[in-house]
């Protein structure tokens, strides 16, 4: 159990939400444990961007994205799919829990999941440790 | 001079005087008894000084990227440098009807680390029987079963034959056994997670970002590496925790579905750091996830290169 | 005159010593000897006759090494070390040689780095010679040799289960005040033992004249010869102890500035930020490594720049020894310059 709210950082594509509400939520209304950075594709996340998140200090990965044959750039989701999920099983494997990098694959009628995703990987973050595997700029602290 | 060594000899002597390469990549002796070094032959009169041994540790795929496309080029290769190659012929890194290779079946390397962590700095010589290595010091002579010298990768290696090449020469050897490695990645896999952290950490913390295991990796053959870079900054340039852990989960990673399991970036690292069991794991993955082993041919694109709608059900939504 | 420390009575003198200085000595890392702390209680590595993998220079010189702290509103504060006196044990004559060279580099009269001043002044050497030295020393061809004693404060000779110390600056007798004068007879044996280590280097290269051949051959196609083989990588140098080159960069996430080792071996050394190269390729980045330590150093402060450690030679991973270099040039003939 971690006594304060868990650090996650969310990797939005930009046409993932087709709902404006959603959209409008994510842009103004995120919880303040939640950092944003909008992608213009998931393709576009760099696993250097997922690990600099990690070594941040991030408690938590969130990836959110267009399911496929819904990609604005038709094919950039697939080949972020299979290298993204290979490398939260790489960095499993030195350490840093699977659960703690999820995806979140969004479809049209998806209206609100990523408020409930959001919430739901948050709550399941909160019931583990504090995660130190990997995290080497930890509020201004170095190690 | 050994007799596969004579046979080498001729054959290379051959190609270089056809004119049928430009230039072939071998291996001369050097005043190190560790380490042969890479030469590049362009007349059958340089021959003298080729050697081909269990210590000729570089992959020397490695030297190609640095050729236009247009030269030929002529290789002596074991069965990774073989996969290595081809997979470079995938990646457009040479044209494959500019390579001549003479392939020799392997019988695994002997490991430089282990021969100095055991016998010291002292060895003025090391020679190789079928079963032994003799290790010469200045006044005495030690003998060593070859088995517990050979590098951890050619202990699990499984094509130690050349696949596609234009020659071979000598006796083609039985696969090794493919569970090898798989066990070894299982066993690790089955640590807990701050027993694989530590493990990471003891390894990568060593490091003094040398970046040899880069430069004697044939994969990597980009002109600039995410490290060199001063802006955009991708990790510390600094040898802290976070540096060089970067370095360590970026290199493996990048080599996910290209690793041939040479082994060549651990041969190459002065500090002893373990890395095969990080690209040993994407291996493993690659052969379980997408049933790719990378080299086994010249044509076939590596999993993140070659993703399809097939993927759609794959993963958790 | 020489003093005698019994080889028991080590760690005690070491936890002596702990009360008041840093020690660091060679203890084991995975299967290699490495200079790490110590207060006496840890095994040391030194019976090993080769040297420590890592170049001791990093205790003078780190790798990585901040220069200073800043804040996003423009603050800056230097970061100059805290010294506490140091003793660095067990170090072998040729890596103290190299740390006395680099002083030449960063402790000149006018103009002293105080970072690398503060670790340096307070740190007394104590040497170990080399009973046997490796077949890829050269100490002996460089200036030195395997009980040279530049540099150090007090050198000791392995007699089997004594130490013979011979002390050589004020800090090094006070250091083994306490320990009894040797008698003729230990003399005469570390004498025995030291000409018997130097008759076992053969001389490695002919150095008188290669100053003027190498300048003269600049342009030598033996320099792509070597670069063929060459791998690019930093290992000759950073495990170098001469070896000083370094790179200041801004580390800006954790607002530091500071200072890396370079090699001339990188891509990225001497690159500039129009992306123009002066030593754009191999060729050019692996003569700068010879020439430097057997061109420049001599140039600046006419010294060669090389104490024959060998790590070089060891520890490439294609096998180019810069023995076997030199010695190509050795073959050539410095050109007459011409008016």
């Amino acid at each position: 159990m971690i006594d304060h709210k868990p650090k996650i950082i969310l990797f939005q594509c930009q046409w993932c939400l087709y709902s404006a509400e959603d959209q409008t939520w994510v842009d103004t209304q995120l919880p303040v444990n939640i950092h944003l950075v909008k992608v213009p594709c998931t393709g576009r996340i760099n696993t250097l961007y997922v690990l600099n998140a990690v070594q941040g200090g991030a408690d938590g990965v969130m990836i959110s994205g267009c399911l496929p044959e819904q990609c604005h750039f038709k094919e950039g989701n697939l080949g972020a799919r299979r290298q993204l999920d290979q490398f939260a099983d790489f960095l499993d494997h030195i350490g840093y829990e699977r659960n703690r990098v999820r995806f979140t694959w969004l479809d049209l009628q998806d209206r609100g999941r990523i408020q409930r995703d959001l919430a739901q990987f948050e709550a399941d973050l909160t019931k583990m440790p504090k995660s130190e595997a990997l995290a080497t700029r930890v509020g201004g602290h170095h190690d | 001079m050994t007799d596969l060594e004579s046979k080498l000899t001729a054959e290379i002597a051959n190609l270089l005087d056809d004119k049928k390469v430009d230039v072939f990549i071998a291996f001369k002796k050097a005043e190190s008894p560790l380490h042969p070094q890479p030469a590049f032959f362009t007349e059958s009169n340089q021959l003298g000084d080729f050697v081909y041994n269990s210590l000729c540790q570089n992959n020397l795929a490695a030297f190609i990227p640095r050729y236009p496309l247009s030269a030929r080029i002529g290789m002596v290769v074991r069965g990774c440098e073989n996969r290595a190659v081809n997979h470079l012929v995938v990646e457009k890194q040479h044209a494959r009807e500019n390579i001549f290779m003479i392939g020799v079946p392997c019988e695994g390397l002997v490991d430089w680390h282990k021969l100095v962590n055991r016998f010291g700095e002292e060895m003025i010589a090391v020679d190789e029987a079928k079963d032994e290595i003799m290790i010469s010091y200045r006044d005495r002579q030690i003998r060593a079963p070859r088995q517990e010298l050979l590098h951890d990768s050619c202990l699990r290696c499984v094509h130690p034959n050349p696949l596609s090449a234009d020659v071979t020469i000598g006796e083609l050897k039985p696969e090794g056994d493919p569970t090898l490695a798989r066990t070894e990645v299982a066993a690790f896999s089955a640590l807990d997670n701050a027993a694989r952290h530590a493990w990471f950490r003891k390894e990568a913390e060593r490091c003094i970002r040398c970046y040899a295991c880069r430069e004697a990796c044939p994969m990597c053959y980009c002109t600039e590496c995410f490290v060199d870079h001063g802006v955009p900054r991708w990790t510390e340039s600094t040898v802290s925790p976070a540096g060089m852990r970067a370095w360590h989960i970026v290199r493996a990673f990048h080599q996910a579905g290209r690793c041939v399991s040479c082994g060549a970036c651990e041969r190459a690292c002065p500090m002893d750091i373990k890395m095969t069991y990080l690209t040993e794991k994407l291996n493993e993955d690659m052969r379980t996830k997408y049933q790719f082993e990378c080299g086994m041919d010249d044509k076939t694109q590596p999993p993140f290169a070659a993703f399809n709608l097939d993927d759609k059900n794959r993963f958790e939504l | 005159m020489s003093q005698i420390l019994p080889k028991k009575n080590l760690k005690q003198l070491l936890s002596n010593w702990a009360a008041s200085y840093e020690i660091y000595a060679p203890q084991q890392l995975e299967k290699f000897a490495h200079f790490m702390p110590t207060n006496g209680s840890e095994l040391l590595y030194i019976d090993e006759q080769h040297n420590t993998r890592f170049p001791p220079k990093a205790l003078f010189l780190p790798q990585s090494e901040t220069l200073m702290k800043y804040t996003r509103f423009g603050a800056a504060q230097e970061t100059i070390p805290e010294s506490k006196p140091r003793i660095v044990f067990g170090i072998r004559p040729c890596d103290a040689k190299a740390v006395d060279l680099l002083n030449l580099m960063f402790l000149t009269e006018k103009d002293s780095d105080p970072y690398y001043q503060a670790r340096r002044k307070k740190t007394a050497l104590i040497g170990i010679g080399c009973n046997i030295p490796c077949p890829s020393c050269f100490c002996t061809t460089v200036e030195s040799g395997p009980f040279g004693r530049q540099g150090m404060d007090a050198l000791l000779t392995d007699l089997e289960d004594i130490y013979l110390v011979r002390t050589l600056t004020q800090t090094g007798k006070t250091l083994f005040a306490e320990y009894p004068e040797a008698t003729e007879a230990q003399e005469a044996e570390a004498k025995a033992v030291q000409q018997r280590s130097l008759k076992l280097i053969d001389p490695a290269f002919e150095t008188k004249g290669l100053k003027a051949k190498l300048d003269s051959n600049f342009e030598n196609a033996l320099w792509q010869k070597f670069a063929d083989s060459c791998l690019g990588c930093g290992i000759c140098t950073f495990l170098c102890p001469t070896c000083f080159c370094f790179d200041i960069a801004d580390e800006a996430q954790r607002k530091e500035r500071v200072r890396n080792w370079d090699t001339c071996m990188f891509r990225t050394y001497s690159l500039e930020a129009s992306q123009h190269n002066p030593r754009p390729t191999r060729r050019e980045r692996t003569r700068q490594r010879v020439m430097h330590k057997f061109s420049y150093w001599l140039d600046h402060v006419n010294k060669i720049g090389c104490t024959g450690c060998g790590r070089c030679v060891r520890y490439c991973p294609v096998g180019l020894d810069i023995r076997a270099m030199l010695r190509e040039f050795n073959q050539l003939e410095a050109e007459v310059a011409n008016g």
